[in-house]
């Protein structure tokens, strides 16, 4: 990675002088065929970027959410229906990024985050108008950026990384902003729902902090995101579509896979925000405790262990069938030296768990050692 | 003058004797099958390559960032085709910085199942394993110690599918992994046989 930086950089020092020759936004997809000399070669960038994400696995196939992104992207900008095109990227880090030729990439981890329709709108529509105004070819030039799309292998890194929220300039992404407010308030979306969306992203930097992946890149942009969309709203009634039911209909079995996943990659921190955080977790599957009792015990601070078991037994009480609930209680109770208690939840784990479940073979061990 | 040519002469026999002798890849032949470090042995399969010293430490990015670290750990690693196509490695690191991506510590009370979640983890925190699959993941004996044996999978950038069939185990001395790694397109069924026959040759030295 440093050595394509290194690269980035020596290229940006070397690259010429060129300007914007007056690149204006684009106003339906049949206007995007008059490429500038440089945005041509940035769209086939964007569209090995495209190729090489789906080919990597990197795409979140679920059908039905998929389409429901799409539909409301139809929805905030009809006119570019068919050359906006929005996929799932399978990440749990918070974040969303268009490409210059219109791909927009939602990760599942913010997906699982939003609470409504209106919030998710707000986002796509400001990703949606960051394509439609041309930024990242806008940007570029004004870098002064505009050899490094020549160079192989650069693109790729600094695609996500100019086109992730808030990687544009203060001004670009203001311009973002009002665009796709006026998108919201045009396809009949409630305003107030939209700063919302992005004070989700604010509270996660400041409880899990460090460097994330295709992240926003600074907190300072995303304070200013929040206050434009209150400046935006403060001007409209809080009334309009949210879509709260539909959305979480969708949305919900894609938050319990969050969890998994993010308690998979140790990052535990997301897990008891969200857990811990009352109105966060009454959007999330009740199966969540077991998740957030994994997380504690992943976090290992001094009353963890009590804080593990308490969540375990609350998802036990809560989602009765949820098998691996009782796995981790059963370990629980095993170091703890309870042989009864320990047999009883192995067992129903057992009882409960698909026979092709990873731990079965594990549990099994356990029950026979505990014999 | 002269202080100056002693003090000279001093710092460079002081550099040279900090370096050990440097790795490099040797031919596993009758005479040369047994990859040996401090720590543990094993033979490595006819007409496999094999390093002939241990790596003694491995850099880490500090949260991500442009600082790095030294993690320590023993580390010999063969391959049959070439490093880049199909790689067995096994390593032995310390319990304190046994998986150090997630900077989580390993103890020897770990159960073998705990032990194998970590280094999942700890794996796909790795750049471009973040999506890594646990295929399999069941209790295992190496080395006549219960540990675990997983089955790992990733697409890199091209769309290739990369297998990693790892065994391991934990005990005092530290955390013990072998690992190997090739394109599912051909070779790692083809090579699977050779891995699980060095796997079975591993043994623990007094060095441990």
């Amino acid at each position: 990675m440093n050595r394509i930086l290194g690269i980035a950089l020596i290229s940006f020092l070397f690259s010429g002088c060129a300007t914007t020759d007056g690149a204006s936004s684009f106003t339906s997809a049949s206007d995007t065929s008059g490429l500038k000399a440089n945005e041509d070669r940035l769209w086939h960038e964007a569209d090995i970027f495209d190729a090489t994400i789906v080919r990597s696995g990197q795409i979140y196939n679920d059908r039905r959410a998929t389409d429901y992104l799409q539909g409301v992207m139809d929805r905030l900008y009809p006119e570019f229906k068919g050359k906006i095109r929005v996929r799932l990227h399978d990440t749990t880090h918070l974040g969303a990024f268009a490409l210059p030729n219109g791909s927009v990439y939602f990760n599942i981890g913010l997906l699982a985050r939003m609470e409504n329709e209106a919030q998710l709108a707000t986002v796509l529509g400001h990703e949606a108008a960051h394509f439609i105004e041309r930024h990242n070819f806008r940007q570029r030039v004004s870098v002064k950026n505009a050899s490094t799309f020549a160079v192989s292998g650069i693109p790729f890194v600094s695609l996500a990384a100019f086109s992730s929220i808030s990687g544009f300039s203060r001004d670009l992404e203001r311009e973002a902003d009002q665009r796709g407010y006026d998108r919201l308030i045009k396809s009949g979306y409630n305003p107030h729902e939209s700063h919302k969306a992005f004070q989700i992203l604010a509270d996660e930097i400041k409880a899990v902090g460090g460097r994330e992946p295709y992240f926003f890149s600074s907190h300072p942009k995303l304070i200013e995101r929040i206050e434009t969309y209150k400046e935006l709203s403060a001007k409209h009634k809080n009334s309009g579509r949210v879509g709260t039911e539909e959305f979480n209909r969708i949305v919900q079995p894609i938050r319990l896979e969050v969890l998994r996943k993010d308690v998979g990659q140790d990052r535990f921190k997301s897990v008891i925000l969200v857990m811990e955080n009352e109105d966060m977790r009454r959007y999330y599957p009740i199966a969540g405790y077991y998740y957030l009792g994994e997380a504690y015990l992943r976090r290992n601070k001094a009353d963890d262990a009590q804080k593990a078991l308490q969540a375990f037994q609350t998802a036990a009480k809560l989602a009765p069938n949820f098998a691996p609930t009782y796995k981790s209680l059963g370990m629980h109770y095993m170091k703890a030296g309870n042989r009864g208690p320990a047999l009883d939840n192995f067992n129903k784990y057992l009882s409960l768990a698909p026979d092709d479940a990873q731990d079965r073979p594990y549990v099994q061990q356990y029950v026979s050692s505990l014999k | 003058m002269m202080i100056k040519k002693i003090s000279a002469v001093l710092v460079l026999v002081s550099a040279l004797s900090a370096c050990g002798p440097a790795p490099y890849w040797t031919l596993a032949d009758d005479t040369s099958k047994s990859a040996r470090s401090k720590s543990f042995e094993m033979i490595v399969p006819e007409g496999w390559n094999r390093t002939t010293v241990a790596e003694k430490f491995e850099r880490h990015s500090i949260g991500g960032g442009a600082w790095f670290r030294n993690i320590p750990l023993e580390r010999m690693t063969t391959s049959r085709d070439g490093w880049a196509i199909q790689a067995i490695t096994a390593t032995r690191r310390n319990l304190e910085t046994a998986f150090p991506n997630i900077d989580k510590k390993a103890t020897a009370t770990m159960l073998p199942g705990e032990a194998a979640d970590l280094y999942v983890a700890d794996l796909r925190k790795s750049s471009g394993l973040e999506r890594l699959k646990v295929l399999n993941n069941i209790p295992a004996t190496v080395n006549n110690k219960p540990g675990f044996q997983l089955v790992m999978e990733y697409k890199n950038d091209d769309g290739l599918r990369i297998r990693i069939a790892t065994h391991g185990f934990v005990d005092k001395t530290g955390f013990y992994t072998i690992s190997y790694r090739a394109p599912v397109l051909y070779y790692y069924a083809r090579d699977y046989a050779d891995y699980a026959k060095l796997v079975r040759t591993f043994r623990q030295l007094n060095g441990a």
